[in-house]
């Protein structure tokens, strides 16, 4: 109690200019916090990007966290998308027969990813997704490398947020939650969350999903203003479908 | 042009019955794999019992039920006919491989006469071990008459001028048209070559296409297709073996340097570039470990070479001390590698082929693939997974080289899940809740039904019948489930 009673000041002070930040951040123009265009690899969602100054830091580890449906494999896509049609490479690391499974293909082509230019590299565990990682950023020669958002020690994020920096290539983690560990070493951190899923059709065989309504919260950033958020709509199509009906 | 066609009639058929001697009594039938396989080639036994190439296992058998069936070896094949050009190489130094069994020589400024010609060529396959297969020799002016010389008889001289007389008599399968073709012109009476040739040029050309007009040249013993050599192989090897072994990764790659450095400098001399590195490690208990290595682009730099190398030694683990390397440089090629003007910022497709070998080295083969998509009606046929080529890399036309598309909309993304069963509840024949959560909203079935015929067709193939449902549960998670074979399984999320 005694304890409590004498932080209290230094706390009140914190929360005191905690708030002027927030006032500070929330009164500035958003070109305040706009990252050079080369700087960024652009989302695809122009809500987005502007809630991120632009677009996702190159150089750094980011993270698209929340549930599945949330639409982070939608985002991580439109990355991907962006990654590869301007003549560069990306990269998905994932584990196939993990919970998360693995991005299907054709939802990918759908999005706008090259295909002929994205490597796919199935992991069975978290250490074999992370050497990929680290084999990939010191080729420097990938310029977004999507991976799950793994359990490593404090150590192997060290390692690849240096490698990303030094390469200026986006290791763009993606899953449910970040560890503390990710938490800590990610400069970005993005979450999703459903709003609403869009049904179109009467019902039965005639009913068939629209699309989804994602809103995306900006958890923390180290280059422009944390704390804003967008509204994304992500419509499904039927390019993208698992199967079709014969 | 005097040429030579040796030739191999039922080439497959002939490896399988030097392979297995017994099956030369019998008609016989080469087919890709025994499990729902076709047939690849048919002896004339065979096909005399209504055989054909083309035809399923289960067809070829019915009509040729006393035929023995052989699976291909396509490595054997390749082995041997490799072989048996390299050996015709003796004999001209202009060799054509048409195909597995068939090649041509050029022997236009060769000493001798045609006899001699027929000889040497013999002689020259007689001296190694493909020889073994019924080789048949053909001399005319041109290669569609030396063919058929051979097919004729084994040692058949067609003089000059001669050509249009010799062909005259054969059947119209002699030439390749079309098995409906020539049942049409047989129709018409048309049977042999002379047949065809009576017919007038425009009208026969106008009625069965361009492709009868080659057809009806070559029907007059005329072939105006030229001979095209098959490149010259070189190869470039070097080989490193010390007093001592090497134990330490450190020593294997100091002597690999070595190596590297001295088959780079005789890529270079022979003013040549190397796409294929096939190193061999020679342990000291007798084991050898082969590393054959593709090249993302030729080239006769060692810096490069080492470096692909070193990377497919990173995840290679050696039983014992390695006494010996062996380095061979393959696939060499002339000139330079093609750079765009705008290539500046692009990726380097040797940069990435390293990281595609440590990639490999580390979490084993297939590790570094790419997706296609493919056409199929199920999820699991319609994308498929290849090795990632740093080949392929091709850049853009700048013209091409879009910005990406933003818009407020983007696509929602799949995700194949491994199929897990789930306990489903249905009401009405909807589901109502999926391994224990509630279904806010449900939409399909989407029914897939394939294969249906096969078991009516006695194809071998299972059919497969599945319901699919999209359901949204109550915490939001988006499901693509699946009814099949009386078991619910979850088989993707929408994300």
């Amino acid at each position: 109690m005694a304890l409590s009673a004498a932080t209290q000041p230094r706390r009140d002070a914190f929360a005191e200019l905690r708030a002027t930040l927030a006032g500070a951040h929330g009164a500035a123009s958003p070109e305040a916090f706009t990252l050079a265009e080369e700087a960024v690899l652009r989302t695809g969602f122009p809500a987005l990007d502007a809630a991120l100054g632009g677009g996702v830091p190159r150089g750094i580890i980011a993270t698209l966290e929340g549930a599945s449906g949330s639409g982070r494999s939608a985002v991580a896509a439109r990355l991907l998308a962006g990654a590869t049609l301007g003549g560069g490479l990306g990269a998905l690391i994932e584990s196939p027969t993990g919970v998360e499974g693995s991005l299907y293909p054709p939802s990918l082509a759908a999005a706008g990813v090259d295909l002929n230019r994205l490597l796919v590299v199935p992991a069975q565990d978290a250490g074999g997704a992370a050497r990929a990682a680290d084999v990939l950023l010191r080729a420097a020669a990938f310029g977004l490398i999507v991976i799950p958002a793994l359990t490593l020690p404090a150590v192997a994020w060290t390692r690849l947020a240096g490698l990303a920096h030094r390469s200026n290539a986006v290791l763009l983690a993606l899953g449910l939650e970040a560890s503390d560990e990710l938490r800590y070493f990610a400069s970005l951190r993005v979450r999703l969350r459903p709003r609403e899923v869009r049904w179109a059709g009467a019902g039965g065989l005639f009913r068939a999903l629209a699309g989804a309504d994602v809103e995306a919260t900006v958890l923390k950033h180290k280059r422009a203003a944390p704390g804003r958020s967008a509204a994304l709509r992500c419509t499904w199509l039927e390019a993208a479908a698992p199967g079709a009906a014969v | 042009m005097p040429v030579v066609c040796a030739l191999v009639p039922a080439f497959k058929v002939e490896v399988a019955r030097l392979t297995r001697p017994e099956l030369r009594e019998r008609p016989l039938i080469v087919v890709d794999r025994l499990e729902r396989g076709h047939a690849l080639a048919v002896d004339p036994g065979a096909y005399e019992l209504g055989a054909r190439p083309g035809m399923t296992l289960l067809q070829a058998s019915a009509c040729a039920r006393e035929a023995a069936i052989a699976v291909d070896e396509p490595a054997r094949c390749a082995a041997l006919w490799e072989e048996a050009l390299d050996a015709l190489d003796a004999a001209s130094p202009l060799v054509e491989d048409a195909e597995p069994g068939v090649a041509f020589l050029e022997m236009r400024g060769i000493e001798g006469t045609p006899r001699a010609w027929l000889a040497s060529a013999r002689a020259a396959l007689g001296a190694v071990s493909a020889g073994a297969l019924p080789f048949r020799l053909g001399l005319a002016a041109n290669k569609f008459v030396a063919r058929a010389a051979a097919l004729v008889a084994d040692g058949s001289i067609v003089r000059p001028g001669a050509e249009r007389a010799f062909v005259a008599p054969l059947p119209l399968h002699v030439l390749d048209f079309a098995d409906y073709v020539v049942e049409r012109l047989s129709l018409l009476g048309v049977r042999t070559l002379g047949d065809l040739t009576a017919l007038p040029h425009g009208p026969f050309v106008r009625r069965f296409g361009p492709e009868a007009a080659r057809g009806h040249e070559r029907a007059a013993g005329l072939d105006r297709e030229p001979l095209v050599p098959r490149p010259r192989t070189l190869r470039v090897e070097r080989s490193l073996f010390g007093e001592g072994t090497a134990e330490r990764e450190e020593q294997v790659l100091f002597a690999l340097r070595t190596l590297v450095a001295r088959v780079a400098d005789d890529v270079a001399l022979a003013g040549k570039r190397c796409g294929y590195l096939r190193l061999s490690l020679e342990c000291e208990d007798g084991e050898t470990l082969e590393l054959p290595t593709l090249l993302a682009q030729p080239t006769a730099q060692a810096a490069i070479m080492f470096d692909l190398l070193r990377a497919r030694l990173e995840g290679t683990v050696l039983a014992s001390p390695v006494c010996g390397l062996r380095l061979g440089a393959e696939r060499l090629e002339e000139g330079g590698t093609e750079r765009s003007l705008f290539a500046g910022s692009d990726p380097d497709p040797e940069v990435v082929a390293v990281a595609l070998a440590r990639i490999e080295a580390a979490l084993g083969p297939g590790s570094a693939l790419r997706a296609r998509v493919t056409s199929g009606h199920r999820c699991e046929t319609r994308y498929a997974y290849e090795t990632f080529d740093a080949r392929g890399l091709v850049r853009r036309a700048p013209h091409a080289n879009a910005a990406q598309a933003t818009s407020e909309e983007g696509t929602l993304a799949y995700r194949v899940l491994a199929p897990r069963e789930v306990g489903v509840r249905l009401e009405r024949g909807r589901p109502v809740a999926v391994g224990g959560r509630a279904v806010v909203e449900v939409a399909g079935p989407w029914r897939v039904d394939e294969s249906w015929w096969a078991q009516a067709l006695d194809e071998g193939a299972l059919p497969y019948a599945s319901d699919a449902y999209d359901v949204l549960l109550a915490d939001g998670t988006l499901w693509r489930i699946v009814h099949e074979a009386q078991r619910w399984y979850v088989r993707g999320a929408y994300d």
